[in-house]
């Protein structure tokens, strides 16, 4: 019985049983993850077109920190020195471009183990100034002039104040940048008289518009929802002056992984026709004509937008929403009714989320999946018209029942099915301990002689449902790439990036993309990268948040080399016969210390991944796997796979004392042929 | 029948079996309308006794007051192979000879023999046990005569209950109806109706139960003491209680001073004490109108805000029970204090709050929903906070003092039966959304499906893709609701005053009526017509002199507690004491995850209790209940001690950077100091005597603990935390007066 419950649980978390198997690798003092150059905070978080900006950053394996990097080429950083040339540590000079969008962007550090993850770094046109001295008193406010841009730190349990000066009837915008620039603060803004007493709060996220009611000195407060502070919690506050015309404009933000499959492939930017209210009900219905394309608000509290339209029996139409993707806090949903004459409604199909295409992890304490959430609340699905005659779609937020705020906007498309597919990747990991998130926040920056697996998902649109090959190209000298294709119906693929054991250091921008044939056309689309903002050595503690980055960089570490290699013993194509066994002779280099004496391998790969897992000892050179294709029963076809499974490296930095570090280890992929069966004739 | 017959053997010689069948002739007796109304006035079906929830007693079980006759009906007549009724010899039936103690009975003798209840059951019996005669007429209603009246001190009044029935018939069922007084201290009533009034003058009522019906008898029992003149009247507060005063001859306390004023609304509106520079300009300010600007003061500022969220986090349950819940609880908490920044109005923020969908961080009202999680929770909690009803009985039994039946209960939990939630990267939190679809819930007693409706108003068909929480809002919003506004302007009255016009002032019913019935209808439409403003509410309250009456009782009204003749002075909350002793030694308390400085009655929840031996002490609540009755106001022995020897009050009286510390530092002179602690702790200059008392303490010499005389400082000092601990002993600090 504990034999089983014990098998159980490793399949939910493969290196926490691993640590079991090892024996003497207790849970204390052990951490996840090797360790990597992570970018953690740049201060400031940025700067004005047309400026020049020293910045201080901070991190983890920052030591050998060389260049600052930019995902956007009008900015460029140089390494900050004395007057007597030598290197200031940490610090850099940055120049931004006058021609320089507004925007956020990554910033990177090339370090010695290559490059670090993505820290935001915003652009604006805007003045900016930098918190230097502790403002956590209404005594100690930080004068600040409306039009301007404060980038400022919070302080634990204390609450920043900055002091306007402003006229009577003077409109002002207040808006505070946080998470949407990669800050862990929950932003509490409030807007206070001259005593600090509060006059409005905003603590959703959302801006502050303020008529000053008496010209005089306020008091602007920042806070974290929970009054945590420390250098993670940063932020960006914006206060300016504001006319009133239009929708109020937002800091700029990064995004977050659901908009990865929006907009479709050839949308124009702008949409064809806006909503025209009223259209709340049936008898406001809005006519419109499909296709159609249209732009609309959740607006006000409990909007409902009704749009009408004729259709043929037989008819299929794909509709696609679009809010939670633009950024908004919604849930659309969407009824298509048929309107018989009588008036009565009948339901023809009920629209809501787009499923995330894998399981993705729930909130327990357990790791049972990536924590990225590919779906979101939008709609993208089918309605097939059963007769001819009268149509109805009832638009709704479910989300906004009670809010009323006129920048929840949407967009709505009802087109005839355009197969397509949208990509996101990230890097992988397989098990992790319980809580234990960290490893999640790793850079594509490889060790020599390691591979590293990118997890590939795609939302498959208007009923495409064949095969996507998976490239990755522009890869540094000694660097390759091997994508595992999606398989036809499948949501999940993935890529192994493998540097050579005597791979030089290096750094490029790579691409990845998916090339699949549609409608006998082949179609290639770029697959967007996503990497957890933080890593999260405890996710009771701290829910891991993800987003999208800017770029694919990959480099190549010239500190460290891979503590582990495993590659088949002979590169070639392995040939096997449906239904008979393949035995693969696998090789292992090792170059580190492992607790305990063997690894438990499973399979990556379309077909394959059911293959039993194994042991695979750390002690000897060699091993075999064995793949028995009457289990698996992969048609005939060239596959290929690899083998992953995590171990504890005993892992020593310089002089420092060894540590207990578990990490995800890769084969390098294998090719095979499954060829059909001999058939015995009598 | 046999086995019915063979109990009679096992009933004792000389009981009942003894005893000759009674001679009155059956006739016409119906168990609905005679035979369960004597059960109800015996006591037999009491939840204590064979209604008690869960079988009843000794295995005979009826239904709460008789509401389900049919039930026992079976139960008497039918169950266990009818053993309970022996109609060939109708004493010995089970159910008399227990009744009337023959047979050993757990609860004693219930009818005597010669009681006409007594010879309804045995009529009854002899009737061959009908469950309705034919033409059989239905309880229309009842009437109480008389309906109201004025009693002089140990006056009495009988009341008599006339039922009307379906068929036009009428009759006198006195005998058969329960009496309850509201008040057992004001008047007393007997069994047979009798009431009689005591000394203490007011309104009282006394209930009347028949079958299931209900009506009241209102009573006013005037003081009838002179009452030549009262404040004027500031605005319809003043006239309507004034009024009531004139009518019951109860003659109001004067107008408090400005001292007291300023200090009793800063503590009621902000929960603070004014500062020392606040009651220094009130005092000095000569303008005729500086009350209605300070309220106003208070009003626009964030303690007004953090002081009535603190109000509201705690009936709505922002209760922490794990460490993860502190974003949710502080969302939650900022929500509702944000608002109350804002001005939203209060129907607003009710719906806000009862159709929350989406996430906590995103839309922090969704936090209720993680505390409340079942629906008949939902409707149970909203019934008590926003609509002032206890529904709680009817879940399983028709409301045994109201009008509310089970299909009331389960018709507005079907407002709440389309709630959908998904779980979220945050342990424990769901979002919340309306999942679609037709809005019903089954009632559990009769398996049907029941749609919403709102305490009896119907709301209309909600279709599947609307959320009936919005529907039941817009009811709730609704002019023509007679609970929302009532309960609301109910709870703040009593806020204020210490005393709900309905008291409890979550249990309105007409049973239980209001204490000055036209004041609570006045500032019902006034809460109405301002659309639901708390502030214009609140200000209208503070604005009259009835509120700003003095607290200290003329020669006449020091009995009165219900008519709000003076101000009924009551103990600072734990919160608000705790700030006003770090108000007055300078000081502040440090709260975990919280800026240094936060004020006691800003805590967004209750986990602070656990840290604070002070808030536990002081009875500051654990967000468990709907009932503000969870705080505890009354006083203890602890909180004596606590004052007189607890290590933090002795810290900030010691406190390096304190008020006390300060004030020698600084060298001020003895005067200036203690003109200086009363304006901070009474917001009044000390009178002659009490400057001479302290000045005299202040200036006396100390020994050091081996005998030799303390350096003059060092006594200063030392005297110094003396007076200051004195003046935070005294009732005038402690109670808001």
């Amino acid at each position: 019985m504990f034999q089983r419950l014990f098998k159980s649980r490793c399949v939910a978390s493969a290196v926490g049983c691993l640590v079991t198997l090892l024996g003497g690798a207790t849970a204390a003092g052990q951490s996840v993850g090797l360790p990597a150059p992570r970018l953690l905070t740049t201060m400031p978080m940025g700067g004005q077109a047309g400026t020049t900006v020293e910045v201080t950053i901070t991190g983890q394996s920052l030591d050998t920190a060389e260049a600052l990097l930019f995902s956007h080429p009008e900015i460029t950083a140089k390494q900050k020195r004395q007057d007597n040339g030598e290197r200031v540590a940490n610090q850099f000079v940055i120049q931004i471009s006058e021609d320089c969008q507004p925007g956020v962007y990554d910033a990177r550090v090339m370090t010695g183990m290559g490059l670090s993850t993505a820290r935001a770094f915003s652009v604006s046109k805007h003045p900016e100034v930098t918190q230097s001295e502790a403002c956590t008193t209404v005594q100690t406010a930080m004068p600040i002039a409306v039009g301007s841009i404060v980038n400022g730190t919070l302080v634990d349990r204390s609450i920043n104040h900055y002091a306007i000066e402003a006229s009577k009837g003077q409109r002002i915008l207040i808006d505070c940048a946080s998470k949407g620039i990669d800050s862990k603060m929950n932003p509490v803004v409030a807007v206070a008289d001259a005593s600090g007493s509060d006059l409005i709060v905003e603590r959703r996220g959302g801006v502050i518009d303020f008529t000053i009611p008496a010209s005089g000195r306020y008091l602007i407060k920042v806070h974290d929802l929970t009054f945590k502070g420390g250098p993670y919690y940063f932020y960006r506050l914006a206060v300016m002056p504001w006319d009133g015309q239009g929708t109020p404009p937002r800091m700029p933000s990064t995004h977050h992984v659901a908009s990865f499959s929006w907009p479709p492939p050839g949308l124009a930017a702008g949409a064809a026709k806006p909503e025209a209210e009223p259209n709340d009900s049936l008898a406001e219905s809005q006519p419109i004509e499909l296709p159609c394309d249209i732009e609309g608000r959740f607006f006000p509290a409990a909007d409902v937008d009704s749009f009408e339209f004729t259709a043929q029996k037989g008819e299929t139409w794909w509709v696609e929403v679009a809010s939670e993707r633009l950024g908004h806090p919604t849930d659309p949903v969407a009824i298509v009714q048929q309107i018989r004459d009588d008036g009565t409604l009948v339901d023809v199909a009920e629209l809501t989320d787009i499923p995330s295409p894998v399981k993705r992890s729930s909130n327990g304490y357990s790791y049972d999946g990536p924590p990225y959430n590919a779906g979101s609340s939008d709609i993208n699905g089918k309605v097939e018209i059963p007769e001819d005659g009268k149509y109805r779609i009832r638009l709704s937020d479910l989300f906004g029942g009670t809010r009323t705020d006129p920048t929840n906007r949407y967009r709505l498309i009802v087109r005839q099915a355009a197969p397509d597919f949208s990509l996101v990747g990230w890097a992988l990991h397989m098990g992790l301990r319980n809580g234990d998130r960290n490893a999640l926040s790793k850079p594509m920056a490889l060790r020599r002689g390691a591979v590293m697996p990118l997890e590939v998902v795609v939302v498959r649109r208007d009923g495409f449902d064949g095969e996507i090959e998976l490239t990755m190209e522009n890869l540094p000298e000694g660097v390759t790439a091997t994508g595992l294709k999606i398989a036809a119906g499948a949501t999940r693929g993935i890529v192994l990036v493998a540097a050579d054991p005597n791979a030089p250091r290096g750094l490029t921008f790579a691409s990845l993309s998916g090339r699949a044939t549609i409608d006998g056309e082949q179609v290639v689309r770029d697959c967007r990268l996503a990497s957890m903002k933080w890593p999260v050595p405890n996710a009771k503690a701290e829910i891991p948040d993800p987003r999208l980055v800017d770029q694919i960089p990959v480099s190549v570490n010239e500190v460290e080399t891979a503590g582990l290699s495993i590659d088949v013993a002979e590169d070639k194509v392995w040939e096997v016969q449906q239904g008979q066994t393949l035995r693969l002779p696998l090789t292992l280099t090792r170059r580190s210390e492992f607790s305990g004496t063997s690894m438990s391998l499973k399979t990556f790969g379309a077909g394959f991944e059911r293959n039993a897992a194994f042991d695979f000892s750390l002690a000897d050179d060699q091993t075999q796997a064995v793949i028995d294709l009457a289990k698996l029963k992969p048609a005939p076809g060239d596959y290929t796979i690899a083998f992953y499974g995590g171990a504890v490296a005993k892992y020593r930095s310089g002089d420092a004392k060894p540590k207990d570090i578990v990490d995800i280890y890769v084969s390098q992929p294998i090719q095979i042929r499954v060829v059909p069966a001999k058939v015995n004739t009598p | 029948m046999l086995f019915a017959w063979l109990v009679c053997w096992f009933v004792p010689r000389g009981a009942a079996c003894a005893e000759p069948a009674a001679s009155a002739a059956p006739s016409s007796v119906s168990f609905v309308n005679d035979v369960v109304p004597v059960l109800t006035k015996a006591g037999c079906n009491a939840g204590v006794c064979h209604a008690k929830a869960g079988g009843g007693q000794n295995g005979f079980q009826l239904s709460l007051l008789g509401f389900e006759p049919q039930e026992d009906y079976q139960r008497l007549v039918r169950e266990a192979r009818g053993r309970r009724l022996f109609p060939l010899n109708p004493p010995r039936s089970l159910l008399l000879a227990k009744a009337c103690g023959d047979v050993p009975h757990g609860g004693g003798v219930r009818l005597e023999k010669d009681s006409e209840g007594y010879r309804t059951l045995l009529r009854w019996i002899q009737a061959g046990a009908p469950y309705r005669p034919p033409h059989d007429p239905d309880l229309v209603s009842i009437e109480v005569q008389p309906p109201r009246g004025k009693l002089k001190p140990g006056e009495q009044v009988t009341l008599k209950t006339m039922a009307t029935f379906s068929d036009g018939s009428r009759r006198d069922v006195t005998a058969n109806s329960l009496f309850e007084s509201n008040d057992a201290a004001m008047a007393t009533v007997a069994e047979d109706g009798t009431v009689t009034a005591l000394d203490i003058p007011g309104k009282v009522s006394v209930m009347v139960r028949y079958q299931g019906r209900v009506a009241v008898y209102n009573a006013s029992v005037p003081m009838g003491a002179p009452l030549e003149t009262v404040p004027p009247a500031n605005n319809f507060v003043d006239e309507l209680v004034f009024a009531n005063l004139r009518d019951l001859g109860i003659p109001p306390s004067p107008p408090c001073d400005d001292a007291t004023f300023l200090r009793r609304v800063s503590l009621d509106i902000g929960g603070r004490l004014p500062t020392e520079q606040e009651a220094r300009e009130f005092l000095q300010n000569a303008d005729p109108d500086k009350r209605s600007q300070a309220i106003d003061r208070l009003l626009r500022s964030a303690d007004y805000a953090d002081y009535f969220a603190n109000k509201w986090t705690a009936v709505l349950k922002n209760r922490r029970d794990d460490a993860s819940d502190i974003k949710a609880n502080f969302a939650f908490h900022a929500w509702i204090r944000d608002s109350l920044l804002a001005g939203t109005p209060y129907d607003q923020m009710i719906r806000e709050l009862l159709a929350a969908t989406g996430t906590i961080i995103e839309n922090p009202p969704v936090a209720w929903y993680k505390r409340v999680k079942e629906p008949k929770q939902q409707i149970e909690d909203v019934a008590q906070l926003f609509l002032g009803v206890r529904l709680q009985c009817a879940q399983c039994h028709h409301h045994p003092f109201e009008r509310w039946s089970q299909t009331d209960y389960y018709s507005l939990a079907a407002f709440f039966s389309r709630i959908g939630r998904k779980p979220t990267d945050t342990s424990g939190e769901d979002l919340i959304f309306h999942e679609r679809g037709v809005a019903q819930t089954i009632n559990v007693k009769t398996g049907e499906p029941v749609k919403p409706a709102a305490l009896g108003d119907a709301v209309g068909e909600i279709p599947p893709d609307e959320d009936p929480r919005l529907r039941l809002a817009d009811w709730m919003a609704s002019e023509e609701n007679p609970f929302f506004a009532k309960a609301l302007v109910n709870r703040y009255w009593k806020h204020f005053f210490s005393r709900g016009l309905v008291e409890p002032e979550d249990d309105i019913r007409d049973t239980n009526p209001p204490s000055n019935p036209e004041l609570l209808d006045a500032l019902e439409q006034h809460f109405v017509e301002s659309g639901y403003d708390l502030r214009a509410l609140i200000r209208v309250i503070t604005e009259s002199n009835a509120y700003q009456l003095s607290a200290i009782p003329n020669e006449h009204n020091l009995v009165d507690r219900q008519n709000f003749s003076r101000y009924y002075p009551k103990r600072l909350q734990a919160e608000v004491l705790l700030d006003a002793i770090d108000e007055v030694t300078g000081t502040t308390t440090s709260f975990a995850n919280l800026p240094i400085g936060t004020r006691a009655v800003a805590l967004p929840d209750n986990s602070y209790n656990r840290a604070s031996p002070f808030l536990r002490v002081f009875g500051r609540p654990e967000a468990t209940s709907v009932c503000e009755c969870e705080r505890v106001q009354s006083g203890s022995l602890a909180q004596s001690l606590h004052l007189m020897n607890a290590s933090d009050l002795k810290s900030k009286l010691t406190a390096g950077n304190g008020r006390l510390h300060r004030m020698i530092a600084d060298k001020l002179a003895p005067e200036v100091i203690v003109d200086q602690l009363y304006h901070a702790a009474f917001a009044r200059p000390p009178s002659e005597t009490e400057l001479d008392k302290a000045l005299a303490y202040l200036t006396e010499s100390r020994s050091a603990a081996d005998g030799t005389a303390m350096a003059e400082t060092a006594a200063l000092r030392e005297n110094l935390q003396d007076l200051a601990w004195a003046l935070i002993n005294t009732k005038e600090f402690l109670f808001n007066h």
